[in-house]
């Protein structure tokens, strides 16, 4: 590996290497195809360029971006989730019936709304800690564990739910359209958390031992860290943020439907995947995500502005994957 | 040095068994500051367990184990760190997604000073700083530290794992096969490595299959046949003939 890159230091000038370094650098390609598919769904439409499309786009957009940051810790550290859209729908419903006996009670809308949160999340931290027991006491593989999850939680909601979204709360609808400009409050708050995990998973400590045993989960051992311990806090990690989208997409229907999240599990992990992340761990940047969940929400909302099938979303969305792999494949002085 | 009364490490008829194997069989030894102890045998002879039971990876059924004259029981890996142990296992002692200085760091990492580090931001560029200067000190030069393991050549992995616990023992490296895979003038650097840690002061356990290697650079060679201690001399009494004689037990044979 370094002897390639020594040879082209040596005989190429810099600008070679800055040319390899680009090209190289997945986020400035998915960058450019993010600018590109905006200018290409404008053009089609120009609607596509409206303050009130643009508010769509950052809500649909946040109703992604905390699983596909969960998501980016627990695959960076050398796992997976397919937990995280059942844990919404079983934290939404959860919620719901919690919040609607609040309202029964006469409880404000504020007041509602934050127990609320804290309910979903305290259920999705609770299906987080079973991932985390399956995983590091049971060891089962994160593929099996969060699958086992994933079953449970779609079938739980819908048995407590009877298929039908549980709760009424025009009030929270209502909220949710409220903010400055088109930055709603609730888009304001999921910013504001992905901003801070995202720093803290590349300048803390926390962050640096969660890329070391994603890499090579020995030498993180052999250097002391307490590997179970935090794959554990990973995958509950995780099962907060599912449970925060549970509360998301109540608020902005106004129900906890057992319905939401049935496929949000495999967009968040295409997230990641086109934001250049490795799925054997160790590699991965909480920007490329962000651009993957960036490109995935405009796709399917241009699709939708082009008069396209929203049947085909899935395709588009396979064809983003595809390329990105094959970009990881050509990335130089990636992997030995 | 080396006569020192106090032995830096001390094992005491340690055993240990996985399942119905028997792995070490009432091993004994003392190992004192400033002496390199090659430590060899054939594949199962109880190497790797011994080391692991040493850095607290595995701990033993029985038997006892002291450093600098306390007897210690290792919880987890951390706690032998924590009392001067630094192993270098064999090629899985890097992340090779990280990069040098993260990987010199790794389990130390310090953080900014002023609010930032309180908040928990670590020193990246200080640490990436550090870790070139300690690596150059024990006479290892890599290219930029900001560059990852995975775009090392092995030897370079090799220099930046060794560098990294000589920076970081206090009493006792613990080497595994470090010039397994290495060419001759590599090797040679570790061998290098391995006489300056000695001057440091530090005991080095010394694993190597190639006997050359470990005539070469230890003061004592501890011969490990089937879990048991066969052999414990000064390096001086042994030929690479008799040292290959008492690892396969041959020369027992002749012997009687």
């Amino acid at each position: 590996m370094s002897t390639s890159i020594d040879t082209l230091e040596s005989v190429g000038p810099s600008a070679l290497k800055r040319l390899q370094s680009i090209v190289g650098n997945q986020q400035f390609i998915l960058l450019l195809v993010l600018v590109a598919l905006v200018i290409f769904f404008g053009e089609r439409n120009s609607l596509f360029f409206t303050s009130s499309e643009f508010s769509n786009l950052l809500i649909d957009f946040s109703g992604l971006a905390l699983i596909a940051v969960a998501e980016t810790y627990v695959i960076i550290s050398g796992g997976i989730d397919l937990s995280v859209g059942s844990t919404q729908a079983i934290s939404g419903v959860g919620g719901g019936f919690a919040m609607q006996s609040l309202m029964n009670h006469h409880m404000s809308e504020t007041g509602v709304l934050l127990i609320g949160a804290v309910i979903c999340a305290g259920i999705g931290l609770v299906v987080g800690a079973v991932n985390a027991v399956l995983i590091t006491k049971a060891n089962l593989v994160p593929f099996v564990a969060t699958l086992v999850t994933l079953s449970a939680g779609a079938g739980m909601a819908l048995v407590f739910s009877r298929g039908a979204p549980i709760g009424q709360n025009p009030e929270a609808v209502a909220w949710s359209a409220t903010g400055i400009g088109p930055f709603t409050w609730l888009v304001i708050i999921v910013i504001s958390i992905t901003t801070i995990l995202g720093i803290t998973l590349h300048v803390s400590k926390y962050g640096r031992n969660n890329f070391a045993i994603g890499s090579n989960s020995f030498a993180a051992r052999a250097a002391g860290i307490n590997v179970k311990r935090h794959i554990a806090s990973v995958y509950m990690l995780s099962g907060i943020l599912a449970g925060l989208t549970g509360m998301f997409f109540y608020i902005r229907s106004g129900a906890g439907s057992p319905q939401v999240g049935a496929s949000s599990n495999l967009v968040a992990i295409a997230a990641v995947v086109i934001g250049g992340a490795s799925l054997t761990g160790g590699v991965g940047r909480i920007t490329g995500t962000l651009l993957g969940a960036g490109i995935l929400t405009i796709v399917t909302d241009g699709l939708i502005f082009i008069n396209v099938q929203p049947t085909w979303n899935q395709v588009v969305v396979a064809a983003f994957i595809a390329l990105a792999a094959v970009l990881q494949s050509i990335r130089p002085g990636l992997r030995s | 040095m080396s006569n020192e009364l106090q032995p830096i490490i001390e094992l005491r008829d340690i055993s240990k068994s996985y399942g119905s194997v028997k792995a070490l069989i009432d091993v004994s030894f003392k190992a004192y500051a400033g002496e390199v102890i090659g430590l060899v045998g054939d594949n199962g002879a109880g190497k790797s367990s011994l080391i692991k039971v040493i850095s607290g990876v595995h701990a033993q059924d029985s038997g006892h184990l002291f450093v600098d004259g306390i007897e210690r029981h290792w919880k987890s890996p951390h706690d032998s760190m924590e009392a001067g142990i630094e192993t270098l296992y064999q090629d899985s002692g890097l992340a090779p997604d990280l990069t040098i200085g993260a990987n010199i760091f790794l389990g130390r990492e310090r953080r900014r000073r002023g609010l930032l580090g309180r908040l928990g931001f670590l020193d990246q560029r200080g640490m990436e700083r550090e870790a070139l200067t300690e690596l150059e000190k024990v006479g290892i030069s890599v290219p930029a530290s900001k560059r990852t393991v995975s775009q090392l050549s092995g030897g370079q992995r090799q220099a930046v794992a060794i560098g990294r616990a000589v920076m970081w023992a206090k009493h006792v490296i613990i080497l595994d096969e470090p010039t397994n895979h290495l060419g001759a003038r590599q090797s040679q650097e570790v061998l290098k490595v391995i006489a300056a840690a000695r001057e440091q002061g530090l005991c080095v356990l010394f694993i190597s299959h190639t006997l050359p290697h470990v005539l070469e650079v230890s003061d004592r060679i501890i011969v490990l046949r089937l879990g048991r201690v066969v052999r414990d001399s000064p390096t001086a009494e042994y030929t690479v003939e008799s040292l290959l004689g008492t690892i396969t037990g041959l020369s027992e044979v002749t012997n009687n």
